[in-house]
Parts: C-alpha cells; sequence; structure tokens
C-alpha cells in the first residue's frame, strides 16, 4: 500500500471483498430519502457508491458488512440472523465483518441508544430479500421457467416443478447483471425461520477460546505500548517532568507530553513508550511529575450535592408542561416534595479503554473498541487536519463499551502520541486510570412534587440538576432538551393532566457521558420512585395504581404479565415486593422485585421478575440476556457504586473500592418478553432503569423505610 | 537463641516477686504441655527458665493479646471460614474459603493470588510461600475470642494444632507470623514490634501461660 | 533468557523476571486470550493455569512459571471443546466476552477437583471472577451443564 490516499480498492481487500460477487447495498442520498437498494457485480465499483452490507462471492459465503459495534449486545448475532432469514442462506454461511467508521456508506453508526436493530432491520431485511429475489429471478432466467415457480432455500434456489438447484455461487454473476426488483415483499412473522429464535450466537465460539481480538489484543507490525500518567485533576497540566529513571527502565523507548482533549476541555499528561506494556508501566511508576493545576476546581462530592440541591429551588429550563401543576400543588392540602439523588458512576468496562493509532504523514488508521468509528474518523480528521477518506477506523469487538467508548478522547491520545513518536502505538488505560478519568455518568439530584386529591394524581412536577451532556457537548447551552423526561413513559402525560419537566442547568467541569441507558438510569430512580410514593400517599396497591395511570394497551398488557408471573397479589407477610416500569429507546420494560429478610437481619434480594415490551425482535435468548446483565450492573449502580470526588480528583481506583457484583450477589433474575409486532425497540439498555426503583420500593413495602439516594447499602437497610 | 535468652532475663527481671510460685524445672515443663518426646522438647526447654507467675504471664499476655487481635493476625484466625481483610477486618473480597487444608478451593486456592512475596504497590495481595488459614480441622479462631477465651484455646493441644511449649514458642518466629510484620504496603503493622512480641510470648508462656480472667 | 513452557510448548523469553506472567503471555508470546482487567488480582480476566491451578497471572511474576507448566485459554483443549468450553457455547454465556477466557479457567479448575459441583461450590470458585456484563447466572448454568457433559464422557471412556 503506497502512502497517499487510501483507496476503496484497499477497503474493499482489507474487507476481503474482490472478484466477481453479488454486491447489495443503498445508494447514499444526501438529502436523507430512503435509499435505492442497489445491486452490481463489480465490488470494487460497487462500493465506490454503495453503503455495501451484503456481498455474495461465487463459493455462496455471504459476507455481511456489520456498521456497528459489537460490545456484548449481540449484534453479531442479530443482524446476521435477520440477514440470513430474508436471503435464505444458514446462518453459518454468513460472515460478519466490522465496517470501518465512513458515515458516508452506513450512515450514523454510533453504537449506542441500543439503536442497532431497531435503527437498521427495515433496511437490512428488504436489502436481504431484494438479494433473494434477484437470485431467484437470475435461477429463473437460467431455466428459462417464471420465478414463481421457484423459491430459494438453503444458499440454494429451487425449481419447484422439476426439483432442480443451482447453489447462489452459482447464481451470482448472473444475478449481479440485474436491476433490484421494487416493491419487495418481506416475510410474514409466522414464516420466520431464525428471527425470533433463540439461535447462539456467532461470535461465541471465539470467545471461548481466546481467538476473539479486542481492541487490546489487536498487534500492528512495529507497534509500541504507551501508558500516560495523566494529570489527576481535570483539566490539570504538565508543569515538568524528571523521566532519567523512567529512561532506565530496560524497554522504555520514549517519554513525552501529550494532552488530551475532552470536548471542550484539555487534559495533560506524561506518556510512557516502551516495547511491552510492562515495560511501559514500570517506566511510568519511575516518573518524577510536576503538575500544573491552575484552572481545576477544587470541588469535593459534597459540594456538588450542596450547589445540586441549590440549584433546584430554581424553576430550570421547563421542557415538558401540561396544565397547570404550580396552580394545584400551592393550593393542594396532600402535597409530596421530596429529593432524590443519584451517584456519578464509572462505566468500567471489563476491558479497559485502550487504542492503536497509526499516523503516517497524511493518514491516519485506528485500531480499537470503538463505539462510534464515524466520529472517531471525524474527529481525527478535524483536529490532526488529514483529509477525512483517509483516516481509517477499525473496530475491534469491545470488551464492553457502556457508553465510554463512544467517547473520541482516547482515540484523539493515541493519535497524538503516534504522531510524535512517529510509530504505530498502543495506549493501554490501566484499570486505575479507566476509573479515575472518567468520563462518568453525572450525578443527579431531583425534586419531585406532587399532589393528592381524592386519592387520584392531581399534579406533579419534576425538576433535575446535574450535568446534562447536551449542555455540555452542545453550543445550544439554555436550550432544554429531552435528557429530562427519559425513562418517563408516555401515557403519563394522558392520565396526569397537570404535569412539568424541568431541567436547572448545572455545569462543573467533571467529563460525563452517557452511561447504559442513559438519563433514564437515574430519572427513572426519581420518577418511578416518585409513583410509588403517590401510589402510597393514595393508598393505593402500586401496581393497580400504574394500570390505573397507564392506559395504554402495550402498558396494561405488560402490567397483567407482571402480576401473573411475580406472584403480586399473593405474596406473604414477610415480604417485600416492590414494582417499576420505565422507557427508555422505545422499549418499556418492568419489574418487580421481591425481598426478605435473611436470618441476620439483613435485607436480601430473593428475586427479580422483568418483562420486556421491545416490539418485533430478533433474538428472544440475547435480550433475556440483556436483561439479566442490565439487572446486575443496575444491582451494582443502586448499592454499591459510587464515584467521589475529592479536591477536584476521583477517589475510587480499581475493583477493590469500586467493587463489582460477583457470582455469590446475583439473586434470580426471570425475564419474560411479550410479542407484539410494533416497531422494533432498544434492547441492550432498556433493562437498566426499573431495577432500582423497583428495589427500594420492595424494601419500603417489607421495611417502611424509603430511600431516595443511592447507591445504599443492603447490609444496613 | 543466645540473644533470646538474653532477652527473656531482661525482661524477667522486673516481674513482682510476691506472684511467683516457684521454679519450674526442664522436665516438669515438659510434662506439664504433656511432651511426649523429651528429645524434641529439650533444647528449647533447656533454655529457658520457667517460673510461674501468674501478674507477670496475664501482663505479658495483653500484650499479646493486642497483636492476636490486630487485623494482620486475625484477618487469617477468621471465626467463619472466608478470611478477613484489611485494617478493618472486612470479610475477604470475593469471599475465598478455607478449604480442608487452609490453602482455599478450587480456582479460588490462596497462592492463586497470594504470591511467594508481597505484590508490588497498594490494594495488592500480601504474599508468603506458605500463606493458608489454619486448617479446617483446627480453626485456630481468634475473631470474637475474649484473650481469657484464646489463652485456653493457644494453649490446648486439641485446638492449637497439638503445639507442645516447644513449638508454641517456635511458632513466635513462624514464617507466616513474622508476614504480619511485612504486611505489604498501605497496611497497618500490629501495635508493637515482633520482638517485643516474641518477648511477650515467651514470658506469657515460660511465666506459666495464665489465662487472664473472664472476659479482658 | 527464562524458560517456559505454555500450552505444551516450550518457550525462551527474554524478559525482566519480575514482569508478571500476564504480559509474557501477550506482549512477547503473543497470545492475547489471557485478559488485562485489573492488575491486581481483583477480577480474574487473567486466570491461567500454573501447573493445573487458576493463578492470576497479572501479579504472577514470569519467574514463578519458569519450568512450570502453563496452560492458557488457547491451550484448554484443542478444539474448544473443553466441557466447560462446550457449555459456554450451548447456554450463550459471553456477552462481550472479555472475561470469559479467566471465567473458563476458573470453572475448569473446579470441573476438575469437583466432578459434580452444587451452586455453592461454583459461587465458591467463581466468586474471583468479574463479570460487568453480568452473565453470572449462565456462568453457574454452563457450569452445572459442563459438569453433566465431563461426567457423561468420563463414562463413556
Amino acid at each position: 500500500m503506497s502512502t497517499g490516499t487510501v483507496s476503496r480498492r484497499n477497503f474493499l481487500r482489507t474487507t476481503g471483498i474482490t472478484g466477481a460477487a453479488l454486491c447489495l447495498g443503498f445508494s447514499f442520498v444526501a438529502d436523507g430519502k430512503e435509499n435505492e437498494v442497489i445491486v452490481t457485480t463489480d465490488a470494487e465499483q460497487s462500493a465506490l457508491e454503495l453503503n455495501a452490507w451484503i456481498k455474495i462471492d461465487s463459493n455462496g459465503l455471504v459476507t455481511l458488512i456489520d456498521h456497528r459495534a459489537e460490545m456484548g449486545q449481540g449484534s453479531y448475532q442479530s443482524v446476521a440472523q435477520m440477514l440470513a432469514e430474508e436471503l435464505e442462506v444458514n446462518l453459518k454461511d454468513v460472515n460478519v465483518v466490522f465496517a470501518q467508521g465512513d458515515p458516508k456508506k452506513y450512515g450514523g453508526q454510533i453504537t449506542g441508544g441500543s439503536s442497532t436493530i431497531r435503527g437498521s432491520y427495515k433496511k437490512l431485511l428488504k436489502l436481504s430479500a431484494t438479494a433473494r429475489e434477484v437470485l431467484i429471478t437470475a435461477a429463473a432466467n437460467k431455466w428459462k421457467a417464471p420465478a414463481t415457480e421457484c423459491y430459494a432455500e438453503s444458499g440454494m434456489v429451487i425449481h419447484k416443478p422439476s426439483g432442480k438447484k443451482l447453489h447462489y455461487g452459482e447464481l451470482v454473476a448472473d444475478a449481479s447483471k440485474l436491476e433490484a426488483p421494487k416493491n419487495i415483499v418481506l416475510k410474514k412473522r409466522s414464516d420466520y425461520k431464525l428471527i425470533g429464535k433463540p439461535l447462539h450466537r456467532k461470535d461465541t465460539p471465539m470467545k471461548t477460546n481466546g481467538a476473539a481480538i479486542f481492541g487490546l489484543d489487536k498487534k500492528l507490525p512495529g507497534m509500541l505500548y504507551a501508558v500516560v500518567e495523566r494529570n489527576p485533576r481535570f483539566r490539570g497540566k504538565v508543569k515538568s517532568f524528571d523521566d532519567t529513571a523512567a529512561k532506565k527502565v530496560p524497554g522504555v523507548t520514549q517519554v513525552i507530553v501529550v494532552k488530551m482533549e475532552v470536548f471542550n476541555t484539555i487534559r495533560e499528561g506524561v506518556a510512557v513508550i516502551a516495547n511491552s506494556t510492562w515495560a511501559a508501566m514500570q517506566g511510568r511508576k519511575a516518573l518524577k511529575i510536576t503538575w500544573d493545576d491552575t484552572g481545576f476546581e477544587h470541588m469535593d462530592t459534597a459540594e456538588v450535592y450542596l450547589r445540586q440541591q441549590q440549584e433546584l429551588k430554581k424553576e430550570g429550563l421547563s421542557f415538558k408542561k401540561q396544565g397547570d401543576p404550580d396552580g394545584i400543588l400551592a393550593t393542594a392540602t396532600k402535597v409530596l416534595d421530596v429529593v432524590y439523588q443519584t451517584p456519578y458512576q464509572a462505566h468500567s468496562a471489563m476491558e479497559p479503554v485502550n487504542c492503536i493509532a497509526h499516523y503516517q504523514k497524511d493518514k491516519v488508521e485506528i485500531w480499537g473498541p470503538i463505539q462510534a468509528p464515524d466520529w472517531v474518523q471525524g474527529d481525527i480528521s478535524k483536529k490532526f487536519n488529514v483529509p477525512i477518506d483517509n483516516v481509517r477506523v477499525n473496530m475491534t469487538f469491545l470488551g464492553g463499551g457502556f457508553g465510554r467508548k463512544a467517547f473520541l478522547d482516547y482515540p484523539y491520545e493515541a493519535t497524538m502520541i503516534s504522531k510524535q513518536i512517529g510509530a504505530p502505538v498502543q495506549v493501554i488505560w490501566t484499570r486505575e486510570d479507566d476509573t479515575t478519568q472518567g468520563p462518568y455518568r453525572a450525578g443527579i439530584s431531583y425534586r419531585a412534587q406532587g399532589a393528592i386529591t381524592n386519592g387520584e394524581i392531581s399534579a406533579v412536577k419534576f425538576r433535575m440538576a446535574g450535568q446534562n451532556i447536551d449542555h455540555w457537548s452542545n453550543p445550544k447551552r439554555g436550550v432544554p432538551n429531552d435528557s429530562t423526561t427519559e425513562g418517563f413513559l408516555a401515557p403519563y402525560f394522558e392520565s396526569i393532566k397537570n404535569i412539568s419537566f424541568a431541567d436547572v442547568p448545572f455545569e462543573i467541569p467533571i467529563p460525563n457521558m452517557w452511561w447504559r441507558s442513559v438519563y433514564a438510569s437515574t430519572n427513572g430512580f426519581a420518577y418511578e420512585s416518585f409513583v410509588n410514593e403517590l401510589a402510597h400517599e393514595a393508598g393505593k396497591d402500586p401496581l393497580d395504581f400504574r394500570r390505573t395511570y397507564l392506559k395504554d394497551e402495550r402498558c396494561q398488557k405488560l402490567i397483567d404479565k407482571l402480576e401473573e408471573i411475580s406472584g403480586w397479589k399473593s405474596r406473604k407477610k414477610n415480604e417485600g415486593y416492590g414494582v417499576a416500569i420505565t422507557e427508555c429507546f422505545a422499549s418499556t420494560v418492568g419489574q418487580i422485585v421481591k425481598v426478605s429478610r435473611s436470618i441476620d437481619g439483613k435485607v436480601k434480594i430473593d428475586k427479580v421478575w422483568a418483562v420486556m415490551d421491545c416490539g418485533w425482535y430478533v433474538n428472544p435468548d440475547i435480550i433475556k440476556a440483556q436483561i439479566e446483565g442490565s439487572v446486575v450492573m443496575a444491582l451494582g449502580a443502586a448499592t454499591i457504586h459510587e464515584i467521589t470526588f475529592k479536591d477536584g480528583m476521583v477517589q475510587q481506583k480499581n475493583f477493590y473500592d469500586y467493587p463489582m457484583p460477583r457470582i455469590t450477589d446475583i439473586p434470580p433474575i426471570e425475564v419474560h418478553i411479550i410479542d407484539n409486532d410494533a416497531d422494533a425497540g432498544g434492547v441492550g439498555e432498556p433493562g437498566l432503569p426499573a431495577f432500582s426503583p423497583a428495589l427500594t420500593a420492595a424494601i419500603f413495602d417489607l421495611t417502611g423505610k424509603r430511600i431516595r439516594k443511592l447507591p445504599f447499602n443492603m447490609a444496613t437497610v | 537463641m543466645k540473644s533470646m535468652l538474653t532477652t527473656n532475663k531482661r525482661f524477667w527481671l522486673p516481674v513482682k516477686t510476691f506472684a511467683v510460685i516457684g521454679i519450674i524445672g526442664t522436665i516438669v515443663g515438659i510434662s506439664a504441655f504433656g511432651f511426649d518426646d523429651p528429645r524434641e522438647a529439650a533444647p528449647v526447654a533447656r533454655n529457658f527458665v520457667f517460673k510461674k507467675d501468674s501478674v507477670a504471664s496475664v501482663k505479658a499476655f495483653k500484650q499479646v493479646y493486642a497483636v492476636l487481635m490486630s487485623a494482620r493476625c486475625m484477618n487469617c484466625h477468621p471465626a467463619g471460614n472466608i478470611p478477613l481483610q484489611g485494617d478493618d477486618s472486612h470479610l475477604h473480597t470475593m469471599s475465598p474459603q478455607r478449604g480442608k487444608d487452609g490453602k482455599g478451593i478450587y480456582a479460588m486456592k490462596c497462592a492463586n493470588c497470594h504470591q511467594p512475596t508481597n505484590t508490588p504497590g497498594l490494594h495488592t495481595p500480601p504474599g508468603n510461600p506458605n500463606w493458608h488459614l489454619p486448617p479446617a480441622d483446627m480453626k485456630m479462631v481468634f475473631q470474637g475470642r475474649s484473650a481469657s477465651q484464646l489463652a485456653k484455646q493457644l494453649l490446648d493441644p486439641m485446638q492449637n494444632g497439638n503445639k507442645n511449649m516447644q513449638k508454641l514458642i517456635e511458632h513466635a518466629d513462624d514464617g507466616l507470623v513474622l508476614a504480619g510484620w511485612n504486611p505489604g504496603e498501605g497496611r497497618t503493622l500490629p501495635p508493637m514490634s515482633h520482638a517485643a512480641f516474641k518477648k511477650a510470648w515467651i514470658t506469657w508462656l515460660t511465666t506459666g501461660a495464665y489465662a487472664p480472667k473472664g472476659k479482658l | 533468557m527464562i524458560s517456559l513452557n505454555v500450552n505444551q510448548k516450550a518457550y525462551q523469553v527474554d524478559a525482566d523476571p519480575n514482569m508478571p506472567l500476564l504480559w509474557v503471555i501477550r506482549d512477547i508470546i503473543g497470545l492475547t486470550g489471557t485478559k488485562y482487567g485489573c492488575g491486581v488480582a481483583q477480577c480474574g480476566a487473567c486466570t491461567v493455569h500454573l501447573n493445573g491451578e487458576a493463578v492470576r497471572s497479572c501479579v504472577t511474576k514470569v519467574s514463578r512459571a519458569e519450568g512450570q507448566k502453563v496452560v492458557t485459554i488457547e491451550g484448554l483443549s484443542n478444539n474448544n471443546d473443553h466441557p466447560a468450553q462446550v457449555a459456554w457455547n450451548e447456554e450463550n454465556v459471553p456477552q462481550c466476552g472479555y472475561c470469559h477466557s479467566g471465567q473458563i479457567m476458573s470453572a475448569a479448575v473446579l470441573l476438575r477437583e469437583n466432578p459434580n459441583p452444587s451452586d455453592e461450590d461454583i459461587d465458591s470458585a467463581m466468586a474471583g471472577n468479574i463479570c460487568r456484563c453480568g452473565t453470572y447466572l449462565r456462568i453457574r448454568k454452563a457450569i452445572h451443564s459442563a459438569a453433566e457433559l465431563q461426567r457423561k464422557e468420563l463414562s463413556s471412556r
């Protein structure tokens, strides 16, 4: 490969597409209209124009270019499962390749917002069905038979009357010369052979024998390793450093100052580059650095929350308001006015943040666990002044992401180091770096006011004060956004006539970022806890109370299901039951938690029931797994985890002081999925928000103790 | 041995005489602790003067007790089957189990994390070539024991791993006991030096190994 | 030079004897199935077998492994067919998959020493391995299935 522009030819080589084949994709239309399926034989040519998603070669092997990251949520399987369904191929013949970052070809690639399936399934089904139809047509033409006499199955077209068969591989050359048919009819749900089935994930075998390549596993020829001692304070810089001892560590090659840009803030550090990770780590320990801490805030956690509580006295930016909640609250006789508090949280993916960058004059190649390759591409291009087509961003498997790996700081920093040292480099964040550097889920305080009149909710007013990602990253500060209502079910707006939401702007220089289920993860706790408190105030059963206020048919079904599976109505005296229902990325999840006291007097979780309504879905087992995992993550978030700050520094460092739930801590989790044909909703995140309000409600049911601040200690409830 | 003897002599001098019951000879000392094999006990016994002194003994045990109940010692002598951890003696994270031989079970054997030496850095596993808890059939629990209970338990061959006087004295220099004073970065040391502990330990044993009365 | 035997293959590595086995395996030998997760023996992602024991390679100096038998996830079986690996696939255990090399290496020791583990045995063996995706319930289930597979294998021999 010569230096200079990265040709499409190279792109195709790296993704394994060469030679005669059938390629299908959507042409990219700048105005974002419904794009047409394009069929072609010339893969190299086609890739110039196509959002090349599927390719079938002359051996019948199907390559699916997955434009989204696989970070545990299962898109690697579900995307393939959808394709195989409509294309009529065996799942084992589908090879999934991660796309490089290229928004011109793939549109938005950010794996976030639980959007992989819900954002692309209709397109992918149509594309796969189109491929099937052109292959059928090609076979029919060959046999000079009507296409209606032919059907596709297991990677073959079969002529029904004669029983003649042709493999897809034998048809691709002819098929690629055909026009894509219009008006493709997709299969009915009842005809699905793969979709809706709990099939085994294609990525499991390589995750049980060490073959899967995560970011940290990628090696490039001549690659060096770097670790960075960054200023422990946000926005801190390097004043001076002494690298004499560091350079004496065998294997250490260079020590340089490096800056990391995080949105509008800069953080500096000293990078130690070596021929092994360990040597770099040892060199780092030997560094003597004097920090320049001018300009950072000497904040601590108590101060953060104190300021938030002060802010909650203000009205804030009104986001949604209907009726006259203020008027009613002012005159109502039964008013609840409470504050909920949720903590800052680290993402703590098992694979710590890391990235490989290779900067060469006018091109940059990135490898890493990356949730948003297209963003990285754009960011590197802009900041390093490299033409966008010369920035290649390769996604590996992600050892967990949870939002952290959608941030742009670490590829930027790696590129910076590679540029300075003139070699490919892998920057490894230690677990301590991963925990102390952020970005974090923002800690948020909520004020909830509500009035109960004649046993009914007459008014509700919610205000939140906490860092709002959209305000921070966006020049449009001061404009309210839907972060405020995330998690809250839309049908409540039908039944609660007087309701308002507001966001009181709160700024502090703590880098924050989406964290699994984003604002629903904290809003859900405040809003659903408050619904539970209102139900109690109204003297109603919390589940029946929701039945009254969530009149939507899907919600009613979900509530019935929760009641049926959990034994809500037949609960015993010494059992505490709690419920919460939240919306997140177009899916609704309800959870019931059951608690009791163990012999030692401590409250323990006996069981968690979850009901998911995500509409149309691909793989029920993946959905169950995602909910099980979300509950475990939510358990940690509710009962263990809090990132705290002291004098502008994060106090938690590793799993010893930010401990994860372990196998010994996990209650049984039973997951049910509601079957319906509504549009597909998200799966990876919606299972999380309902857990903490359901748990605290169960504890209230058992003990009479309201918990309004997370995390809380189960051992001392 | 010489230095130990010297140290002991120095320690002996201030003991109040009214409490001295008598001088116990080597043989008596041995039989008192139920030694069967005089050859085994002889070298130690010859070097120590056994002289009952309940006040000195109890006083010495107070010091011994303070050390044994410190996190460095108690953490590996838990009441349950999970070791304790940290200066606050919380249950060891990840709940490793004692196992029959005290060396952990399955994928959670002590030596899987605890190396022959301390791992550098804060919050890293401390190390010792012989890292273990007391075995399941001889748990030698410190956690929750009063001084009185612990003193009796330490002397009871049924509970102390069949240790006679010689072995008890020697135990002060056991590799794992010594590890208490080399706990790895960031861990608080026992409340006195190993030398002071050893002196108190031997004093306690050689002055009659009196158990403090009731709960101390 | 340090002599190592990893997955029944002899290696001579030029490494600081204090370098953790983890980084020797990953950066020098080039076997990347063994993962870095915490560096302080908290998470178990780096678990390998040293003479059959599930040691945490991030805190194990390479000198401790000199001349000893090291097995990594890549060497646990020839065809991804150790009962634990088979069961992990059957029960769809991994999500992101990053911790599962370590999980499986821990499970393999349990299965060797206890052919019929109870839930409690499983918890005791596996509490040293963290999974942030929260696959614990499936890990437990997979170990039960693996035990059954193993018993069948043994009885058919």
